[in-house]
């Protein structure tokens, strides 16, 4: 009798595994997809009308950019921000009150006409990011191409995930560079750079947001820049974005944008900030989407978590979550969700990004290699240094006095 | 067939030789899963971080002068931002000429007035070369939309492209002094 129970427990189990390894992911969005039709009832009701998109257009993105050719896809890391606190970081691990060392990660990838995109660019290096701040690593995003054997001068566009500092610098490396950033980015700035900072204490600012000593937030209690509007555009960094438009460098859209085959923009308003936007793109690994800040942490991705919430409308940022499954679907799901921010990155908790090496003269920032196109000769050296470290050689000014 | 094997033969059935095969499968997967697991690239090792350079505490003269900057300074990044958008949203068209006219000349006053209020303060002599920076820097966006009003009286656009580089400059210049002064000005983002 007990060994009937034991063969009949140890069947059920294995049919219970078998089933588990083969189950296919399931959508849970809905298939909306007569918005125009029936009017603004068919909308969940938190969804911003403006970059919406159904899950029944977004698997049609899928099958297109099936047929179109195959990219190569690296990433490179900009510089670390060093003991962050985990809460700010991850609300919901707030408790743990703990740090945690964030990379800025930039995405490049390599078309079939072997011209290279850059998703975000990083911060524009000077003395102050490493006189008084935590950060380590910041090596120039040009000399880091270099190093990992791609040709800096082939950059013919850069998608901005957003327009934060720490992503949008370095435009003005690439003059020969067309930028793509959404409408919606640029008019939530100039919209809160008018608001009135007399009022109430000034708890919503543009800019300035702290005591010009102590360094505390300005707000209640401890506002930072999740309750800020739009407190990560410093003036330098809107410039970087107006010299490209000046020279006829830019194309400023509103939502989804299929830049070529294969390569598509889509909107992830106030998934991060008013007009922060996605990339997919595709590779022999199914459709690689890259989040900026939207897509913070990866683990977040997995497992649910809102993260880096900053200018974040939470539930946007969960439907940019789901954007990202429905798109990846096919192939690797949430695996395939490219972070910038995610603590795990390289290392081989992170999957797509395990196969990383230091930098050669990078100050300690890494690179790593998600996919290459069929026949493409990897990047990767024979002998990679992947010893984890952290640099403090301070950067050069490049301000002249 | 002795008595053993008679056993054996009455235990070995069809759906145990199946069950036996799976499992071996499973255990095959989980050892290859685990050894891969380990010997995926992983940190091998750790430097120690050396010591960040911590900043010195302020004397009274520098507090009290890096405060007095604080307002000219909010002020002076609100007008740069307010002119950069400006000029970006007139280029898409969502900004009329004459509003971006109204922004640019707003502007310059507003870099004249914090220039006064500059030459008004006494920086300590450990601040005297940030604080030239810094008058350098409002001198550059005076110039800056100095020439970008020249558009409005002959209608050529290129004046807008003639004066970026020295608002470029000097936006960098205010960034390298405030984020010196005030370095949680600008957290991670």
């Amino acid at each position: 009798m007990v060994r009937k129970l034991f063969r009949i427990t140890t069947i059920l189990g294995l049919v219970a595994v078998v089933a588990g390894l083969g189950s296919a992911p399931v959508l849970q969005a809905r298939q909306d997809d007569h918005i125009g039709n029936r009017g603004n009832n068919q909308l969940p009701p938190q969804t911003l009308r403006s970059g919406f998109e159904s899950t029944d257009q977004l698997l049609r993105d899928v099958e297109r950019a099936e047929r179109a050719p195959l990219h190569s896809v690296w990433i490179v890391e900009s510089s670390r921000f060093m003991n962050v606190p985990f809460g700010g970081f991850q609300p919901d691990k707030a408790g743990l009150n703990t740090t945690v060392d964030l990379p800025v990660n930039v995405g490049i990838i390599e078309g079939p006409d072997g011209t290279l995109t850059l998703y975000d660019t990083g911060w524009k290096q000077l003395a102050y990011i490493f006189d008084w701040n935590t950060s380590c690593c910041w090596k120039g995003i040009r000399d880091q191409m270099v190093a990992i054997g791609l040709e800096p001068d082939k950059v013919k566009r850069i998608v901005l995930g957003h327009g934060h500092w720490d992503h949008a610098g370095q435009l003005s490396e690439f003059p020969d560079a067309v930028v793509y950033i959404q409408k919606e980015e640029l008019k939530q700035i100039d919209f809160f750079l008018n608001y009135p900072v007399d009022f109430n204490a000034g708890h919503i600012r543009a800019v300035n947001t702290v005591d010009p000593l102590t360094g505390a937030q300005v707000g209640p209690p401890e506002q930072a820049c999740a309750r800020t509007p739009v407190c990560g555009y410093p003036p330098q960094t809107v410039q970087e974005i107006l010299g490209k438009v000046l020279s006829g460098k830019a194309r400023i859209i509103d939502g989804r944008h299929e830049i070529t085959r294969g390569l598509v923009i889509h909107p992830a308003f106030r998934g991060h900030t008013y007009g922060s936007q996605l990339l997919q793109v595709n590779t022999a690994r199914g459709q690689i989407v890259f989040g900026s800040d939207t897509y913070s942490s990866w683990t977040g991705i997995r497992d649910w978590l809102v993260a880096n919430i900053q200018q974040t409308d939470t539930v946007q940022q969960f439907l940019a979550y789901e954007k990202c499954y429905v798109l990846t679907s096919r192939l690797f799901s949430f695996n395939n969700c490219v972070a910038a921010h995610e603590p795990t990155a390289y290392t081989s908790a992170y999957p797509l990004t395990a196969n990383w090496w230091n930098i050669p003269n990078g100050n300690c920032s890494r690179a790593a290699e998600l996919i290459l196109a069929p026949g493409k000769p990897t990047h990767v050296p024979g002998n990679p240094d992947r010893n984890l470290c952290v640099d403090t050689t301070p950067p050069p000014h490049t301000v002249s006095p | 067939m002795s008595a053993l094997g008679a056993g054996l033969h009455r235990r070995i059935t069809p759906m145990s030789v199946l069950l036996g095969v799976v499992t071996l499968l499973l255990v095959g997967v989980l050892t290859f899963a685990v050894s891969r697991e380990v010997t995926t690239t992983s940190p091998t090792a750790t430097v120690a971080p050396s010591p960040r350079p911590s900043r010195p505490p302020l004397e009274p003269a520098e507090e009290m002068y890096m405060r007095a900057l604080w307002p000219i300074h909010a002020d002076v990044e609100r007008s740069v931002m307010r002119i950069s958008l400006g000029q970006i949203l007139y280029k898409t068209e969502d900004l009329s000429r004459a509003d971006l006219k109204t922004r640019i000349e707003q502007a310059l006053t507003s870099y004249r007035e914090a220039r006064t209020r500059m030459h008004a303060l006494s920086p300590p002599t450990s601040l005297r070369h940030d604080h030239d920076q810094y008058l350098a820097a409002i001198r550059l966006f005076e110039e800056s939309a100095t020439e970008a009003m020249q558009m409005f009286k002959d209608g050529r656009e290129e004046h807008l492209l003639a004066a970026y580089p020295k608002s470029q400059v000097a936006s960098d210049k205010i960034r390298e002094v405030g984020g010196k002064f005030w370095p949680n000005e600008f957290p991670p983002n």
